[in-house]
């Protein structure tokens, strides 16, 4: 009997110990916000949404290496001689036109690993995260800023340039071929003569051969 | 048609499913239980609905760094002490040297992390038995370490912090005077679960001589962390086999006593987290006054990680118990081999052994006690 009553006391003590806990909470401040009319500012490096500063991107595919989902997808086309893309903000050349550069924001998992490569940090992460969407692929973000008959033109363009840089190539090599069976030549002229010839020449004839 | 119920049971026996969408099992899992009336005669954990391949996908990733961010979402409530284990495995592959500044700040993280896993385990135990109101308050209290984090890392729950050597980014100026503040502040809040939760006493109705785990059986199915402790075996890595720098702290590991109840039941596991959060309040408090202010956390971090042909095991203490990575090395850029030792699944495994014999409702309770991350027991 009582223990009974010994048990009763503790159980009710115990209650009005919690309770004392919740209604000194009651008048404490409240902690949670009234989501759409009041919203939480997120912190200067929270990583919730991808951004492509595309001026400053020199095409060089590092972030979608080391993406660890795929999502980035990037394709290049190397520019023709003929035009200048210019410079990046820091300073490095820009060697590709940027025809696709995609980010499916769907699968991007936020990992931050793609930021750390970029040689001109124009892949970044802003503090955005109302983007959600009614379709998926609406979540594929396209951050190339070129027109598609821009695209074509420097595709073809390329394409031409690469042809001629090969016809080039080969008209290169020919000559090269050429010199050098010369050089060959001359140099075999030259090794007769130098069994007669002085020292002094010998260097100067190393050089020639060098280049 | 594959059977979904796979038991046989007698005339007075019942099969019942209890998940994987039920609101009280922690994630997706399913358990089968076989009854008689109230009472449980068996217990069959049925786990898979959340594999995603982390092995697989360990050892066919390009990089050992990419494979970071998958280890974060193992167990998703803790994921730094993920990432500590996955990195100090590779760096004891590369033999690397791990800047002091790094350390403290990963400790710190860890410790933290540890805090707001067990608040969560805490606050759902509570809820699964019926106590609303704790779940909040520890929700409160969790929020605010996230938010450390977020400032820090830029993530509040899969954050990708640490690199291999090094940490991806340094923190915020006021991470020091932010932590301690928060230090500060936690400690009262921990007495005030103690009124609210700890010794109420109908929790202790529902917990005490609930979901008893002896010593020996503990032992056998290869138990650790706050289960094992639970049952009063001193053991914890970070004392017993001290990785990183935890050797340099003055802290005490709590052991459950059965204070009110058997020696291992449910409250002892559940008063073991709480008095687990104290002793890495005193960490996180040690480690701010020694954590040096200088110092590139980003300057060790290797180009290429190239390990030597080889294997390795390395077990660190998460907030659930011992975490294991078995790494072979075959001197590629990714792993042949990655292996990871999830405590949730050992712990899952018991179930079946401590549960038999108990009411339906202490099911839930038992569950609740084990703390078990269904990320991890599937991985
Ligand atoms: S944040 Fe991670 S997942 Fe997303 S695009 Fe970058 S590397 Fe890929
Ligand atoms: S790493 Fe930077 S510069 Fe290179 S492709 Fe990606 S965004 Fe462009």
């Amino acid at each position: 009997m009582r223990n009974a009553v010994k048990q009763s006391w503790i159980t009710f003590k115990s209650i009005f110990t919690g309770m004392g806990v919740t209604i000194r909470h009651f008048f404490g401040p409240t902690v949670t916000l009234q989501y759409p009319d009041e919203r939480m500012e997120l912190p200067k490096g929270a990583r919730a949404r991808l951004f492509v500063n595309i001026d400053d991107c020199i095409g060089c595919n590092l972030c979608a290496r080391a993406c660890p989902v795929n999502c980035i997808d990037i394709e290049t086309v190397a520019a023709t001689q003929d035009v200048d893309l210019g410079k990046t903000s820091t300073g490095n050349p820009k060697r590709f036109w940027l025809t696709r550069f995609n980010i499916d924001m769907a699968k991007c998992m936020y990992c931050d690993l793609c930021v750390h490569p970029c040689p001109t940090n124009c892949i970044y992460m802003v503090p955005e995260y109302e983007y959600s969407e009614y379709d998926r692929s609406n979540l594929v973000y396209h951050f190339s800023n070129l027109e598609p008959d821009m695209v074509a033109e420097v595709k073809e363009k390329a394409e031409l340039e690469a042809e001629q840089k090969k016809r080039d190539r080969e008209e290169m090599m020919r000559k090269k071929a050429e010199e050098k069976a010369k050089k060959e030549m001359e140099e075999k002229k030259k090794a007769e003569e130098k069994s007669e010839a002085t020292s002094d020449d010998k260097p100067a004839n190393d050089k020639q051969g060098e280049e | 048609m594959m059977e979904v119920i796979s038991k046989d049971t007698g005339k007075r026996e019942m099969v019942i499913n209890m998940g994987p969408q039920h609101p009280s099992t922690h994630g997706v899992l399913r358990l089968e239980l076989v009854l008689d009336g109230e009472v449980i005669k068996e217990a069959e954990p049925n786990i898979g609905y959340l594999h995603r391949c982390f092995e697989k996908y360990a050892e066919l990733m390009d990089d050992y760094a990419k494979v970071i961010p998958y280890t974060d979402r193992m167990d998703y409530v803790s994921a730094i002490n993920q990432e500590h284990g996955y990195v100090i495995a590779l760096e004891r592959m590369l033999e690397l040297e791990v800047p002091e500044r790094v350390e403290y700040i990963r400790v710190i993280m860890a410790e933290l992390q540890r805090i707001a896993s067990h608040l969560l385990g805490i606050g759902a135990f509570g809820l699964d038995l019926g106590a609303f109101t704790p779940f909040l308050y520890c929700f409160t209290e969790r929020e605010k370490i996230l938010d450390i984090f977020e400032r820090a890392t830029g993530a509040r729950l899969l954050y990708n912090y640490f690199a291999v050597a090094g940490l991806m980014r340094d923190v915020h100026p006021e991470f020091k005077t932010e932590t301690s503040d928060f230090v500060k502040t936690f400690r009262p809040k921990i007495k005030e679960l103690n009124d609210l939760l700890s010794y109420n006493s109908i929790f202790i109705k529902r917990t005490a001589n609930i979901g008893v785990l002896p010593e020996k059986v503990a032992f056998n199915y290869g138990a650790s962390g706050p289960v094992l402790r639970g049952s009063g075996v001193k053991w914890d890595l970070r004392k017993n086999d001290p990785y990183s720098i935890y050797d340099r702290f003055d802290f005490e590991i709590p052991v459950g006593s059965g204070e009110l109840g058997t020696l291992g039941d449910c409250w002892d596991r559940y008063i073991v987290r709480v008095r687990e959060m104290e002793q890495s309040l005193r960490i996180i408090e040690q480690a701010l006054d020694g954590m040096p202010d200088e110092g590139d956390v980003m300057a060790a971090i290797p180009k290429r990680i190239r390990p030597k042909e080889g294997e390795i095991y390395t077990r660190t203490e998460t907030p659930r118990g011992e975490l294991g990575y078995y790494i072979i090395s075959d001197k590629s850029a990714s792993a042949f081999r990655v292996k990871a030792r999830a405590p949730s699944f050992v712990h899952l495994s018991m179930l079946p052994a401590i549960s038999k014999g108990s009411l339906i409702a202490d099911m839930v309770a038992i569950v609740g006690s084990i703390d078990i991350v269904l990320g991890e027991v599937d991985r």
